[in-house]
């Protein structure tokens, strides 16, 4: 094994180690910040598939965290089911249900009316979710009730000692999972074929690749883990909202992926992570992280596209 | 008749790129197709490969009808292609693309779940076809970073990888060097020899190239089939000679040894 | 009445966008955020306006004024961070104008505040009139006129004069303008800042009808997108037929169904997409 790739494997092992121990030794307020941290890798996971991967931007896609975020409150508020493994399943099989006739109508057009395209759908969830108040509770949301986490009820528990305890366990568990499943995707064969259909449409379709075919898995399974993500996002702030699924959140995950490196595997996370706590640092100064923000976008825009991934490639020789 | 074109006719608005074409390519048979620029030489390859659709005629790739049939499911049925303008995909390594039209070949490409580097089948095919077409030494470098010659012959090499039973290619040596070009067109004998390849069609604009590799030669000139026969036909054809060609010549050493 | 006026504000920023994208092919997603740079000026111009004694009757000229003038700040953008990247992906342009929205948003809140401001009282400085069984105020009816007058002020400038000829065919083939000798560093600089002056002054004039809010850019830049999708990317007639189209559909739909609303726009927005990409106005793009 190459010394990059032991470097690189000892990080990993590193952060993991980290993140099973962060609980037991850092204040509960950063032990809940991860929370949010592991949805959103989750989500980032799914979106660089149709990114990196498959070179395709969408700008709805926060649609599918709304999707799966409301499934979740909804089977907690309106049904007597609190499991999350069903929550989960529900989200999932709904955002793939959803993405699958969006998917079908936008993955056949390119560059900028795909990104119009997802951009109006996402719109669209929105003012579904905002203006149909009777069903989904409007601009106040929907309540997600603490889900028991497989099949134990931890009604009792005192809210912080849960979220920062087995939820966050539980957490750290599906984010591991579906890094594990992400992993082999994008180095199976299914993973090359999306290589080829984001460098080379056309000759990709010349070696016998249906390029349609190929964006439309992609998007199915990238819609998958955001809502997937998106449940995940209810339960710590025990409510769900509209603005999950507006425009400005797609634009704010897409910038994540960006700022991580889109170009790499794990630099989505590794723009969760910072995207998360560089926000929580900004506002403990200053309420204005979107200006701070706005100008590491452009930064990274104008010098470093390949985001904080494709810096640390260019440090080593 | 591996394929056998009839009547084709195409046309940009008013402008007709393909004039009622004719064409048949049979067993074993390596065809090169020559003229002037705007002959209709590239549309004709677009519209038997599928990415265009003819506006007139038929074409029968083993006996079935193909017009209208595009290329994704061509290249399922036994043919592939190259281009002109050098097409390969700039951030996979050499190793990759050839994987890639294995993968293709070998109908998993939705294989979500498997491992790639795990696939032996996948990874011998890809690397008998690098080590056929020289490739092999260099394989994990990126296709941006080769130099034009590699990037065709990665083109036509993909394309090889499809084992397909008949291939075009559409200029596969130009903008190459000269030393490459032969190289590049003795690579494509030998290789079609060991993956069993029915038929070559290939645009070439290098007449030694043409006349020293092919078995028959159709000339087309503003849309239309000017001539169409063996090398020898071709090159005492008067009026072939002074629109394509141009002044004749006397075939080079090297050429004469082989015919 | 109220989505012709709504239409003649939205017509203004989606010219703003259209220009820019005509000629420079990006979508300036900040172009909302200079709608609500300009209604937060506005206020504070006739803010000032007033208390320097000024007569209530000509507030809005101030008002027009100060949206005008700060309009020119989108130099700043133009020169300072969007010219960097003209030769990159359109995905980075796009996330370039999405950085100025986020960097915008904040920029206004630190001047002005997060609450609403207004210029309260000033919207029926003109009075109002009955048209067509409904009470208009005049200022409405003003800004409308102030619109059109706009409209076929961007016609002759496009048609007519040696800039809206550059315009054109750098907008047309921006290789063949620079051969032709076209400065495209200039061009650029000017066509944003008349882009983003459009928008401006579309946002400082719709102030004495509603409050400048926070949220008011990133709500209308998906209004204006509606528009140009509908209206044809890069048409200034689809601007036109566009605004009137979102802004009268939106009256009826709040008239007869307020839930549909701009769920309604929106459906409309991807049936274009899917079934006429290029809009009413727009040309076949590649």
């Amino acid at each position: 094994m190459t010394g990059r790739a032991m470097a690189g494997r000892a990080i990993l092992a590193a952060a993991g180690l980290a993140a099973l121990l962060v609980p037991l030794v850092a204040p509960a307020y950063y032990v809940l910040l991860m929370l949010p941290f592991m949805a959103y890798a989750v989500v980032l996971l799914g979106l660089n598939l149709l990114f990196g991967y498959t070179g395709l931007v969408s700008f709805g896609h926060a649609l599918f965290i709304a999707v799966g975020a409301y499934a979740g409150a909804f089977l907690t508020t309106h049904t007597r089911l609190r499991s999350f493994e069903v929550m989960l399943v529900a989200a999932a099989g709904l955002g793939a249900a959803a993405a699958a006739l969006v998917g079908a109508l936008c993955v056949r057009h390119v560059k900028i009316y795909f990104g119009m395209l997802t951009l109006a759908f996402g719109m669209v969830f929105y003012t579904f979710l905002l203006k149909f108040y009777r069903l989904t509770g409007g601009d106040e949301g929907m309540r997600v009730l603490r889900p028991h986490l497989l099949g134990v009820d931890l009604d009792a528990m005192p809210k912080t000692d849960y979220l920062a305890g087995p939820y966050y366990y539980y957490c750290l568990a599906v984010l591991v999972l579906a890094t594990l499943l992400m992993w082999r995707i994008v180095h199976s064969p299914f993973g090359l074929c999306l290589r080829t259909i984001r460098d080379n449409p056309a000759k990709a379709e010349a070696l016998g690749l249906g390029v349609t075919r190929y964006r439309w898995h992609a998007f199915v399974i990238s819609a998958v883990y955001a809502a997937v993500g998106g449940a995940l996002l209810g339960p710590p702030t025990g409510n769900v909202d509209p603005t999950l699924a507006y425009w400005t959140q797609s634009g704010n995950i897409v910038f994540m992926t960006l700022l991580g490196g889109f170009a790499s595997f794990f630099g989505p996370i590794l723009g969760a992570f910072v995207f998360i706590f560089l926000q929580d640092l900004v506002m403990s100064v200053v309420p204005y992280w979107r200006l701070i923000f706005g100008a590491i976008l452009a930064v990274i825009v104008i010098f470093a596209p390949g985001g904080l991934m494709g810096l640390f490639a260019r440090a080593r020789p | 008749m591996i394929l056998e074109a009839r009547d084709l006719t195409a046309s940009y608005g008013a402008f007709r790129a393909l004039d009622g074409v004719s064409l048949a390519v049979d067993e074993g048979e390596c065809v090169s197709i020559i003229g002037p620029n705007g002959a209709g030489k590239s549309t004709l390859i677009n519209v038997l490969t599928g990415v265009l659709r003819p506006t007139g005629g038929s074409i029968r790739f083993k006996g079935r009808d193909i017009r209208g049939v595009g290329p994704v499911a061509l290249a399922r049925l036994g043919m592939a292609r190259s281009f002109q303008l050098v097409h390969i995909f700039p951030d996979l390594t050499i190793i990759e693309t050839l994987q890639a039209a294995v993968v293709s070949r070998l109908g998993r490409g939705t294989r979500l779940f498997a491992s790639l580097a795990g696939d032996r089948e996948v990874q011998a095919g890809a690397l008998e076809v690098a080590e056929l077409f020289g490739l092999a030494d260099k394989r994990h470098a990126l296709a941006r970073h080769l130099a034009q010659g590699d990037k065709k012959l990665l083109d036509v090499a993909s394309a090889f990888a499809l084992r397909p039973e008949i291939i075009l290619l559409d200029e596969p040596t130009s903008g190459v060097s000269t030393a490459d070009k032969t190289a590049i067109m003795e690579t494509l004998v030998a290789a079609s020899r060991t993956i069993g390849l029915r038929a070559i069609v290939q645009v070439e604009h290098d007449m030694d190239i043409v006349f020293g590799y092919s078995d028959r030669i159709i000339a087309l000139h503003e849309g239309k089939v000017l001539a169409d026969g063996p090398p020898a036909r071709i090159r005492a054809d008067r009026h072939v000679v002074d629109i394509v060609i141009g002044r004749p010549r006397p075939p080079s050493p090297a050429r004469v040894a082989d015919a | 009445m109220s989505g012709v006026f709504h239409a003649a504000i939205l017509f203004l920023v989606a010219a703003g966008l259209q220009v820019v994208f005509g000629v420079q092919k990006i979508f300036n997603l900040a172009c909302g955020s200079f709608y609500a740079l300009g209604a937060y000026v506005g206020v504070s111009a006739v803010g000032w306006y007033a208390a320097a004694g000024g007569p209530p009757a000509l507030f809005i000229l101030p008002l027009a004024l100060g949206g005008l003038l700060v309009g020119l700040s989108g130099v700043v953008v133009e020169r300072g961070l969007l010219r960097f990247v003209y030769d990159r992906d359109e995905t980075f342009q796009l996330l370039l104008t999405f950085a100025v929205v986020l960097m915008m948003e904040d920029l206004i809140r630190m001047t002005w505040g997060t609450s609403p401001r207004s210029t309260a009282g000033l919207y029926l400085a003109y009075g109002q009139v009955q048209l067509l069984g409904a009470t208009v105020p005049v200022y409405n009816l003003i800004v409308i006129a102030a619109s059109l007058l706009i409209a076929v002020g961007m016609g002759w400038l496009l048609a007519r004069t040696s800039f809206g000829r550059i315009i054109r065919a750098t907008a047309d083939n921006r290789e063949m303008a620079q051969a032709l000798g076209v400065d495209l560093g200039r061009v650029y600089a000017r066509v944003f800042t008349l882009g983003t002056a459009l928008g401006t002054l579309g946002g400082a004039l719709v102030i004495p009808a509603t409050a400048a809010m926070s949220e008011m850019g990133i709500e209308l830049i998906v209004e204006a997108f509606a528009v140009v999708v509908i209206g044809g990317l890069g048409s200034m007639r689809g601007a036109f037929v566009g605004a009137l189209a979102v802004g009268v559909l939106r009256a009826v739909a709040i008239a007869v169904y307020p839930e549909l609303e701009m769920l309604l726009i929106y459906l409309i927005v991807i049936a274009v997409l899917l079934l006429r990409p290029r809009g009413l106005f727009g040309r076949a793009t590649a």
